[in-house]
């Protein structure tokens, strides 16, 4: 099918060599060099990895594979939930294929299972291997499969050049992924998750290819000049296609239900005031005309309310009956002398304090209450003055 | 961000927005005046502020004070108290002054302008009801 390229090594190197991120997001321009290497791959007969059909991330995954970047994987574990038809399930089992470089027999594939490693100078051998590790592997299971998936698999080889092969082939993978119990899959998912959540993100180079001077004059068909409005949509581009804090995995280092107690419990902080007066300044507030800046300044408190009222800041105090305002002396029986000069000198303040119809209650009661202490004080003072 | 948005229904966000720096309606920019003229308008202030904490004991001790009731001790008591007050808690310190110039002499109670400055705005029609006298 392919040119008679040497096995495709350099275009696995040139996929390797890429970052991990791009592999993902850049599927289209990958699936070309994805064909070519499957080609090459599929000429040698060590593995069919060509499937024209299926998903441009199933051939992600199966390059991947041969790289060895679990790039792909969380976007297998995403899928799992899914009801599959068979072929799907096919290509999620061909997805799952991990290569194992070393022939020691791991329950769990490595954790960093080569991003560090020098790319393999031979993939046909640890190819080569995994095939090994597969006819292995199939003297010691004996798990029966399911037909539905059994009858995928052939249906999906048979489309594949080498038919028995192939089919022998995804029956094993089928096998072993039937072994692998269902918790150390989604184990492996968020390892691999968990990988990728710590890998960095390859920014774009644009170079900022409009960059002129905002006041500069860019002309127009007609020759007349104009210029630019003054954005900063360049510069927010490059914000924009970062990833934002809620795009990428959940860490998981605090706890979901701690914060929301301690907020209540506060009264609005400083942020909340902030945050409370730019959303007033984003509205549109400012008066249109001479009535909407009056209402505003009533609003502020700098204007009276119209029609005018006497007691604008007292309206509590109507529904004060008028006894406790007038009747005082109740006030004057603790701790006040029954006799003496400073009687006669309280019932004063108290007939003065109930013709008072400025003041509330309370104001009232405060000044009986500063009097009685007063005299309290100076006990001794007015024992001396009467003696 | 809940506590944001009870702000906002109280109407506590105006906290800000009260500086009168935009444009009003009529296309005349008002001055913004973030400051008081000058440092005896500070002053003046800070007596306002004092005299009307201490008002109410002041009011108090004065009652005590001015009355033929009480015996004289005690209102010679009460004189000491009311001398070790702060000096500008009394009211008698406050001037009343030009509110836009600071200037002490001159000035209209009821709008609280010097003459210079009440004859300008009074001259741009800036006064409400304020008309040239001809009689």
């Amino acid at each position: 099918m392919g040119g008679a390229r040497p096995l495709g090594t350099s275009s696995i190197f040139f996929s390797e060599n890429k970052e991990s991120s791009t592999s993902l997001s850049e599927d289209n321009e990958k699936r070309p060099e994805e064909n070519e290497a499957n080609a090459e791959v599929n000429n040698d007969g060590q593995k069919n990895t060509k499937i024209n059909e299926g998903n441009n991330i199933s051939n992600a995954m199966l390059t991947s594979q041969l790289e060895t970047e679990p790039v792909v994987k969380l976007e297998d574990s995403k899928k799992f939930d899914k009801t599959k038809t068979g072929k799907e399930s096919l290509l999620e089992l061909l997805g799952a294929m991990k290569v194992e470089v070393t022939t020691i027999r791991k329950i769990r594939p490595p954790k960093f299972p080569r991003v560090s490693e020098r790319p393999d100078p031979k993939p046909m051998e640890s190819v080569q291997s995994m095939f090994q590790h597969a006819t292995a592997e199939v003297s010691q299971q004996h798990e029966t499969l399911i037909p539905t998936l059994v009858a995928a698999a052939s249906a999906a080889a048979s489309t594949l050049p080498n038919r028995r092969q192939a089919e022998s082939e995804l029956l094993q993978q089928l096998r072993k992924h039937e072994a692998i119990p269902d918790t150390q899959r989604r184990a492996d998912g968020q390892n691999i998750g968990d990988i990728i959540s710590d890998m960095k993100v390859g920014k774009k180079q644009n170079g900022r290819s409009n960059a002129r001077p905002s006041s500069q004059i860019r002309f127009d068909e007609d020759g007349q000049g104009y210029t630019q409005d003054r954005g900063i949509t360049g510069e927010l581009d490059a914000v924009r296609t970062r990833k934002s804090p809620f795009t990428s995995k959940r860490l998981n280092i605090f706890n979901a239900g701690a914060e929301q107690d301690s907020l209540s419990d506060l009264g609005p902080t400083l942020w909340d005031i902030d945050l409370a007066n730019q959303i007033v300044q984003a509205t549109n507030q400012t008066p249109r005309n001479g009535f909407e800046e009056m209402i505003q300044w009533t609003k502020e408190g700098k204007l009276w309310q119209y029609p005018i009222n006497n007691e604008a800041g007292l309206e509590d105090e109507a529904s004060v009956p008028f006894h406790e305002h007038v009747f005082l002396e109740k006030h004057l029986d603790e701790s006040f002398p029954r006799q003496g000069p400073v009687r006669h000198f309280m019932e004063l303040v108290i007939t003065g304090l109930a013709k008072n119809h400025h003041l509330t209650v309370q104001q009232k009661q405060e000044h009986i209450a500063w009097f009685r202490d007063y005299f309290q004080q100076k006990d001794n003072v007015l024992k001396e003055a009467e003696a | 961000m809940a506590a944001a948005w009870k702000l906002l229904g109280t109407g506590m966000g105006f906290l800000q927005s009260s500086l009168p720096a935009y444009r009003s309606s009529l296309g005349v920019v008002e001055q913004v005046r973030s400051y008081y003229v000058d440092w005896r308008m500070v002053r003046d202030v800070k007596r306002r502020q004092m005299a009307f904490e201490y008002a109410d004991t002041r009011l108090r001790i004065n009652a005590i004070r001015k009355n033929t009731i009480l015996p004289k001790e005690l209102q010679e008591i009460a004189d000491k108290e009311i001398a070790a007050l702060p000096r500008d808690s009394c009211p008698v310190r406050i001037r009343n002054r030009c509110v836009m110039t600071s200037r002490p002499r001159g000035v209209k109670r009821r709008w609280r302008l010097s003459r210079i400055v009440f004859r300008h705005l009074a001259d741009h029609n800036q006064m409400s009801g304020i008309q040239r006298s001809m009689w």
